[in-house]
């Protein structure tokens, strides 16, 4: 699930989605705190203008005592909570509707009702000595405290939905397009495990940048399909060609061993014939079988298979021919059963193949053993030699077809044992590592189970 | 028997019919596709050997052809692909058999014979004989002259094996096949130290030698 949602967020279109959204929030955000300022800052100096004109108006009285007359009629219609005005007589007395006090808080304007209770709120104000005493007028801030709330109100009303539809839509236009991925990523899944006739399936809605790539896709496909189907008629007909002749020297052959059987040396020379022929036969089908096994296409014929039951199977098959070698085989399974989805007869054939190079490439005494152990997903196949190793410089080389060490020429062997490991490890997605074992070979073999 | 051989090269087929022949089989050979089609469906052979590339029609169509038209008659495929792709679908175009080329006069001979009586069904038998030997399948006992024989599981098996095709030639890839269930060759004496131990065993210790040696091909239970 964390998976799959990694996926979609690292997916272009809602990249670009989030992109756009955070571009858009921030200059939709400057633009709300400038006209904000500008708004607030002229709203403030109407304030401000306004109490100018209050004072002038006051001004306008001619003596304190008409000033403080003028105050305590007008502080009777006034609403303390707007506009709060006091004047402080030469006499000490106070007229208005409101004070200002001072302490170590700052100022605070309270009621001049006997309850003194303390007005809430911001306010603006001016005062003014006048005629000997001292006149305050103070008007509220509210619309501008209302104000802020507006253009929190604007802000959410224009911003939160823009940003969570243009999500949502990046949001589903990223499943989309990660399901157009996807069935690209599927038919190359299945062109590079060796389904010829894999093919992308363009849908109706596709963009057309992806229709472009799956178009190209199912060229290079069948393009490919065309070389591999030539390739393999050209050496099905080889395979004839070659195997007629082949199958005419055998029977000759054996003709000749029928007629030559009273002359010794014929006969020992028939023998040998007979040998080489069957050398020649089984280089020759060991190429054929590579080739088809690195074309791929047995996979249609994949089954579950049990591993450590293949490993059973042909380290029994070998106990006696190793026993005569004076090798010792041992087989060391670390679990019950290791199933997976492959093909047995050429998981045989690897195992067989790798036991059969350690017998043939190592001196007597020299102990071979086949592991077999799961670790977490995978399934881990190791055949250990305790004999000479392969040199590290040569150690891909002998993967190659035909390829064999200078000092195992002599040794009898085609050269194509280790590629058909390679070819059937490479077949069942498995990774096939050589090791040194200190001494002597380590193969590993690694599958997903 | 009566057997028909398909097989467009004239040398391994003549080759092929001289052998059988030799063996005392009435052979027919024909070169093409298109004679082996009108053979095979217009005589009653007891076992065909059919190529798989043939020109005109090949191998396959051939087989399918008969198969569909409803002739059971045992098929022995010879391909030059000896690979298990074609073995497979050799077997599912209904081939009893299947041998690739070049093989060894001995193993073809041995496997026409193995077709040829193949039981229809399985008895079901309890007890399996040659001379004085007996192998009672409940009870996993082995006698010989009413000596008990102590055999281990694959010996028990290859012995089995042998008893079941009594007379017949059994080669070294027949017993894999069907003892090993390997359809590879691991390139091991396998199969010659088994038999060597079941006849240390089964025919030492006794007057007379049951299992006999066919050389160049393979080995048989005498009955």
């Amino acid at each position: 699930m964390t998976g799959r949602l990694r996926q979609i967020w690292r997916s272009m279109p809602l990249r670009l989605a989030i992109l756009l959204v955070a571009l858009f929030a921030t200059v939709s955000l400057l633009s709300l705190a400038a006209s904000y300022a500008v708004t607030q800052s002229s709203f403030e100096q109407t304030i401000r203008a306004d109490l100018r004109q209050d004072l002038a108006g006051f001004r306008a009285a001619p003596t304190a005592r008409a000033v403080a007359l003028l105050v305590e009629a007008e502080s009777r219609a006034a609403d303390p909570n707007r506009f709060i005005l006091s004047y402080i007589a030469p006499d000490g007395r106070i007229y208005g509707n409101g004070a200002i006090a001072r302490d170590d808080k700052g100022f605070h304007i309270f009621s001049l009702n006997p309850d003194r209770a303390e007005f809430d709120g911001e306010y603006l104000s001016l005062t003014e000595a006048l005629y000997g005493g001292v006149i305050t007028v103070a008007r509220s801030r509210v619309e501008i405290v209302a104000l802020r709330d507006v253009f929190v109100n604007i802000l959410f009303i224009s911003l939160l939905p823009t940003v969570v539809i243009a999500l949502s839509g990046g949001l589903v236009l990223a499943r989309r397009s990660k399901r157009h991925v996807e069935v690209v990523s599927t038919a190359l899944d299945e062109m590079t495990s060796g389904d010829l006739a894999a093919r992308v399936e363009i849908g109706p809605r596709w963009s057309d940048d992806l229709v472009r790539i799956g178009g190209k896709l199912n060229q290079m496909a069948a393009a490919q399909e065309g070389q591999i189907r030539a390739l393999r008629g050209v050496t099905s007909d080889i395979a004839h060609d070659l195997k007629t002749p082949l199958q005419r020297v055998a029977l000759y052959v054996q003709d000749l061993q029928d007629r030559v059987k009273d002359n010794a040396q014929a006969v020992e020379l028939t023998a040998r014939l007979e040998g080489e022929v069957g050398n020649m036969t089984r280089v020759f089908q060991a190429l054929l079988q590579l080739a088809q096994v690195e074309a791929g296409s047995p996979k249609a014929r994949f089954e579950e298979v049990d591993l450590a039951q293949v490993c059973r199977h042909v380290v029994e098959v070998f106990e006696e021919s190793a026993e005569a070698s004076g090798h010792s085989l041992a087989l060391d399974l670390d679990v019950e059963s290791a199933v997976l989805q492959g093909d047995r007869a050429l998981l045989g054939q690897m195992v067989s193949n790798l036991i059969e190079n350690a017998l043939r490439h190592t001196p007597a005494g020299t102990a071979v053993t086949v592991r077999l152990g799961l670790h977490g997903q995978t399934a881990q196949l190791q055949v250990v030699d305790t004999g000479s190793g392969i040199p590290v410089a040569e150690r891909q080389k002998v993967l190659q077809r035909l390829y064999r060490l200078d000092r195992s020429r002599k040794t009898p062997g085609h050269g194509l044992g280790l590629s058909l490991v390679e070819a059937v490890a490479t077949l069942h997605g498995a990774r096939l590592v050589l090791e040194d074992n200190n001494p002597g070979l380590r193969v590993i073999v690694t599958f997903v189970t | 028997m009566k057997l028909l051989i398909v097989e467009d090269d004239a040398t391994t087929g003549s080759y092929i019919a001289r052998g059988l022949r030799e063996e005392g089989h009435a052979v027919d050979l024909v070169d093409n596709g298109r004679e082996g089609l009108i053979a095979a469906t217009s005589t009653a052979y007891d076992v065909v050997v059919l190529d798989r590339m043939l020109p005109e029609v090949d191998g396959f169509t051939i087989l399918k052809t008969l198969r569909g038209a409803g002739f059971t008659t045992p098929v022995l495929l010879l391909t030059a692909l000896s690979e298990v792709e074609d073995r497979i679908e050799g077997l599912q175009a209904g081939a009893d058999d299947y041998l690739a080329k070049p093989f060894a006069f001995g193993e073809l001979s041995a496997r026409v014979a193995a077709l040829a009586r193949r039981p229809q069904a399985l008895e079901a038998e309890t007890v399996l004989r040659a001379g004085d030997l007996e192998m009672n399948l409940i009870t996993r006992k082995v006698t010989r002259s009413g000596v008990e024989i102590d055999l281990l599981p694959r010996e028990f098996a290859l012995l089995e094996h042998f008893l079941r095709r009594k007379g017949r030639v059994q080669t070294r890839t027949m017993l894999l096949e069907s003892v090993w269930d390997i359809g590879f060759d691991p390139g091991t004496n396998v199969v010659e130290t088994h038999v060597s131990r079941l006849r240390a065993k089964v025919d030492k210790p006794f007057e007379r030698a049951l299992i006999e040696t066919v050389r160049g091909s393979g080995y048989r239970i005498v009955a």
